[in-house]
């Protein structure tokens, strides 16, 4: 043997290194992550102004007709396209519109979160029109600050399966996903449990009162304002992403020695 | 690296060491939170280990040695004196003594297994009946892990529910899922339920955790574990993922004071499967 | 001065200089992958500092007690000791955190580092005679570190590391015929059974650790006693071990790689979270949390479960359980054949000789290709321990991530062992220095030819050609052993 052979493996240990360490600190950032994807203009939650002396009840059927009725129906009945909105309740409305979930921005099974297409007052004249409907979904929740403890306990035992430990969500069958609850703001949390979204499960007055919606609802709060104790979270996902950080760490010291020891002839 | 300027950067290594380990103690005086904590500690070691590496690799005498390697094998006549050494005394041993003595060490052997049976705590029923049996019996009601009973009307559509036998929110192994659906859509026999109500076991068959994700939609319910997922339209079979049988089904009643109640126990083996006969 | 009044005052009691100073002259190669043991070594060497601080603050009970301390969260909760006292020193005890995340830390690298160890012994066959003593002392230290990182990763009882002891019953309920009896004598009862967590407590942190104490030292004895094996180089042979003294230069390197992977523990302990147990909360039945996966060390274990399809065939008349396979026969022909493959080897190829100069790894490309088939297989199965959080960030269905899985598991392996069959006999064939000086002549000549070239066989000789002075085997064994000797142009460069 003549020489050194070739450099790749020296530097194959480092290159993975740093390349694994900036995905996990890039992971570990879910703020850059959440600014950085651009939300999408919403296709059809373009409303013309409101007019002057128009009734928010007017508002609400003008933005109804315009950006809900082609799917939901000119009086809610539902078509192919939605499911009626007949009964639904002002907080299911509220809580649709107001996550930025409809109107979609296009159509497919699962709604992602995204910035509302329309203005609290907008949104407001929506829930008053589409409550004219009738029925008795329902109301928009009150949230009062509520018990830590009692919420953890609550929160840990029916939603943690769902939206893991840590809030940050996780996958169902057949790759929908049960939605991060660390941009949800705490009426939108309670409506969710009154209305049960999409897959998930409703929790209605006599299942979960008041006072535990309001408990799920402080530590939903808690957990988004939790501050990282002992550094990084790495997305609070458990071993998968510290399993990453070991390896990357493995293979920094494999530099290390790399760097200590020499290389036989 | 000139020797001097090598010394100064060691020197600097140990300096740096020295400063993060006090930097370290004030931290711990003024209780600055685990980042600060491990960081400055962390740092502390860094330094030192950079400091060691360089004054080995720098300033220490170095060079490639050779060191002579003698065969293991020793010389045949050393060997020999070593075997004859193990045989002292052992041409005479009676065979009797022999296999009387192995006798015993077999006998001691098998007598120091047979505490292991003690690892079983007294308050332990014995496998087969533990495994096969839950608290669940006839008119037993359910109560939420709170300690509420519950009515039909607490279990409404789209919800559902965690219970236990009344009494015994620590009984794993009974813990069940109680959900609502309409009772046209059963695709089994509806004997066991409550106007839609079903009971199934929580702990999956598949590696025993519990099933905590129900999709109200569909109708089905996911395992967080492994993925297994179970239809409970059909009767909780399993339909996609690694378990193999469907979630044991709790018969259902409802009481003179209008409370749900157990109406048996579960219908199959609740918990991961155990060699058993079919 | 005070070196010499002590070395005196020694030797009057031990005489041990003569002893220590041969020590000191020990020969290290100076190749760098030497040093991965040490990092395992350093790795349980912190293990040990960390876990002693952390058992004076840790509550191996069960019994239930109200959490009183500062986490707002859990205030006031009723919880089981273990994991009232687990969070209390990660919330309530000053430098606690730190602790015991770089102490988890600590048991990641230090398991990492001897898959990594392992590695390099396989692949340039260090394992050979008469080292499968240390090879099977090596296999047995990975099984117990192992065993010792899930054990420590359950005792906090806390939601996450419940569920892993309920997969752990399950997997133990799943063994044939003794299955019941063997999870019943383990965990004290059905689960949750109150004695697992003190069980395993006893487990962690005496009965485990004191053999990886035990093998350390036996690995380390018997590595001083048979040298260590080098690479080929010039002047290097099966008689000779080149390379830099113990001291001081190896000695202070060493202790610099010790404080280097302190560092790591302590650093990443300080800034990176591990196993957040406030956020998982504490065990509860029934309850469950998402995602839910076992450290990595374990984890192509589960990745096996979540593929390994629901088939639960009646064999005898009873069930077999869909867990035996996967978690059971699995593990236990991996760690067999472990075992057993310097054996196998040595079958195969007939190779019985003593060897203490290692092969580069492509020299036996056979070998090659085995070790990268294995090592694909199983970091497939670890992949798939993540299914669940890659299906999450992807958008792609959990089922059809398994299906691809059960394809790649059994078929990936073979192509890149193919590869790395093809690669290695190209390197060995045509001298050149790595993959990127390999041209697509040397690349076609490997695919074409069935037999190695007749020269092949002969690579691991070459060195002892070189050999300046040839073996003295008259000698001695009462003598002293012999001073290394310096060599004026080192051969390294």
């Amino acid at each position: 043997m003549t020489g050194r052979p070739a450099r790749v493996p020296r530097v194959f240990p480092l290159v993975l290194g740093v390349l694994v360490l900036g995905v996990v600190l890039a992971s570990a950032l879910p703020g850059v992550a959440a600014t950085a994807a651009p939300s999408p203009a919403p296709g059809t939650g373009t409303a013309a102004p409101p007019r002057p002396g128009q009734t928010q009840f007017q508002r609400g059927e003008s933005l109804y007709q315009s950006s809900c009725a082609s799917c939901h129906g000119q009086a809610g009945q539902g078509s192919q396209r939605g499911p009626t909105l007949i009964g639904v309740g002002a907080a299911s409305v509220d809580f649709w519109v107001g996550t930025g979930r409809m109107p979609l921005a296009e159509e497919r099974v699962d709604a992602q979160r995204r910035a509302p297409a329309f203005d609290e007052q907008d949104i407001d004249a929506l829930v008053t029109y589409v409550t004219s409907f009738g029925g008795d979904g329902p109301a928009i929740p009150t949230v009062h600050p509520g018990d830590l403890t009692l919420g953890r306990e609550i929160y840990l035992q029916n939603c943690a399966a769902c939206h893991s430990a840590g809030g940050s969500g996780y996958t169902q069958v057949g790759g929908q996903v049960a939605p991060s609850l660390l941009e949800a703001t705490p009426v939108q949390v309670a409506e969710a449990i009154r209305i049960g979204p999409g897959q998930m499960p409703q929790w209605p007055e006599e299942v979960l009162d008041q006072g535990q919606v309001d408990a799920v609802v402080t530590y939903v709060q808690e957990l988004q304002r939790l501050p990282n104790r002992g550094g990084l979270d790495l997305g609070r996902i458990g071993p998968v992403t510290e399993t990453v950080v070991g390896f990357a760490g493995v293979a920094l010291l494999l530099v290390v020695i790399r760097r200590l020891g020499k290389r036989a002839p | 690296m000139k020797r001097r300027s090598a010394e100064a950067w060691v020197s600097a290594c140990f300096l740096g060491a020295a400063a993060a380990a006090v930097g370290f103690v004030v931290a711990y005086v003024v209780d600055a939170g685990p980042q600060v904590l491990g960081g400055l500690l962390g740092t502390a070691c860094a330094a030192l280990a950079v400091g060691l590496v360089l004054w080995a690799a720098q300033l220490l005498p170095s060079g490639t040695y050779v060191e002579e390697r003698r065969p293991m094998q020793p010389p045949e006549a050393t060997q020999t004196a070593f075997v004859e050494t193990l045989h002292r005394g052992s041409s005479g041993t009676p065979r009797l003594l022999r296999r009387t003595l192995l006798l015993a060490g077999l006998a001691l052997g098998a007598a120091v297994v047979v505490p292991l049976r003690s690892l079983l705590l007294p308050t332990s029923a014995p496998p087969a009946r533990a495994l096969r049996q839950t608290p669940w019996r006839r008119g037993v009601r359910l109560m939420t892990r709170e300690g509420d009973l519950v009515r039909a009307d607490d279990v409404p559509q789209g919800t559902d529910l965690t219970v236990f036998p009344e009494g015994m929110p620590r009984a794993d192994d009974a813990t069940a899922i109680v959900v609502r659906v309409d009772p046209r859509e059963l695709q089994q026999p509806a004997e066991g339920t409550v106007a839609g109500i079903l009971a199934f076991s929580k702990l999956c068959t598949h590696a025993g955790c519990p099933v905590g994700l129900y999709e109200q939609t569909t109708r089905q319910l996911f395992c967080p574990c492994h993925q297994s997922v179970f239809d409970v339209l059909s009767g909780a079979e399993a339909v996609a993922g690694p378990a193999a049988r469907a979630l044991p089904r709790l018969p259902l009643a409802v009481d003179g004071d209008g409370y749900l109640v157990a109406d048996g126990d579960f219908d199959g083996q609740v918990g991961p499967t155990f060699w058993r006969p079919e | 001065m005070i070196t010499r009044w002590m070395v005196r005052r020694l030797d009057d009691r031990l005489g041990f200089s003569p002893v220590a100073r041969s020590g000191l002259n020990k020969v290290f190669p100076d190749h760098w992958t030497f040093m991965m043991g040490e990092i395992a070594l350093y790795s349980f060497t912190y293990l040990v500092l960390s876990g002693v601080f952390l058992t004076l603050f840790f509550d191996a009970s069960t019994t239930r007690t109200t959490y009183e301390g500062g986490y707002a969260p859990l205030a006031g909760s009723e919880v089981s000791a273990a994991y009232a006292s687990s969070v209390q020193l990660s919330m309530d005890v000053r430098f606690g955190l730190v602790a015991r995340q770089s102490h988890h830390w600590a048991a990641l690298l230090f398991t990492g580092a001897i898959v990594v160890h392992l590695c390099r012994i396989f692949f340039t066959g260090a394992f050979r005679r008469p080292r499968g003593v240390n090879w099977v002392v090596g296999v047995t230290l990975l099984v117990l570190a192992i065993a010792n990182g899930f054990a420590g990763y359950s005792l906090a009882d806390d939601l996450l590391s419940g569920t892993g002891l309920r997969v752990a019953n399950a997997v133990l309920l799943s063994i044939p015929v003794v299955g019941a009896w063997a999870e019943f004598l383990a965990f004290g009862g059905e689960f949750p059974a109150e004695a697992m967590i003190p069980r395993l407590y006893v487990v962690h942190i005496l009965v485990v650790p004191a053999l990886i104490v035990t093998l350390i030292t036996a690995h380390m004895v018997i590595l001083v006693r048979q040298k260590h094996s080098h690479f080929p180089g010039p002047g290097r042979t099966d008689t000779n071990v080149v390379g830099s003294r113990l001291w001081p230069g190896y000695a202070v390197r060493s202790l610099g790689l010790l404080f280097a992977v302190v560092a790591l523990c302590l650093l990443l302990g300080g800034l990176v979270q591990i196993n957040p147990i406030w956020l998982w909360g504490p065990f509860e039945p029934g309850s469950a949390t998402a995602p839910s996966q076992p450290d990595w060390y374990v984890g192509w274990l589960d990745g096996a479960l979540r593929l390994w399809p629901a088939w639960e065939p009646i064999v005898f008349g009873h069930r077999l359980p869909a867990l035996f396979v996967p978690a059971i026969v699995l593990p236990g022909l991996t760690f067999l054949g472990l075992y057993l493959y310097p054996l196998l080897e040595r079958l195969m190829t007939g190779d019985r000789a003593p060897h203490q100069v290692l092969q580069r790894p492509r020299e036996r490309p056979g070998r090659v290709a085995f070790g990268v088939a294995a090592l694909t297989f199983y970091g497939l199965l670890l992949t798939a321990f993540s299914i669940d959080v890659v299906s999450k960030f992807t958008g792609i269905p959990v089922y059809l991530l398994i299906y691809t899985f059960r394809v790649a598991v059994p078929a990936l392996p073979v192509v890149t062992g193919l590869v790395a069959f093809v690669l290695a006999r190209a390197l060995r064939d045509s001298g050149a220095d790595g993959f990127l000086a390999l041209t697509w002549a040397d690349v076609r000549g490997a695919l074409r030819r069935r037999k190695p070239v007749p020269e092949a066989p002969s690579a691991t000789e070459e060195p002892r050609e070189a050999a300046p002075e040839e073996p003295d085997e008259e000698r001695e064994p009462e003598q002293a052993e012999p001073e290394p000797v310096r060599v004026p142009a080192g051969p390294v460069p």
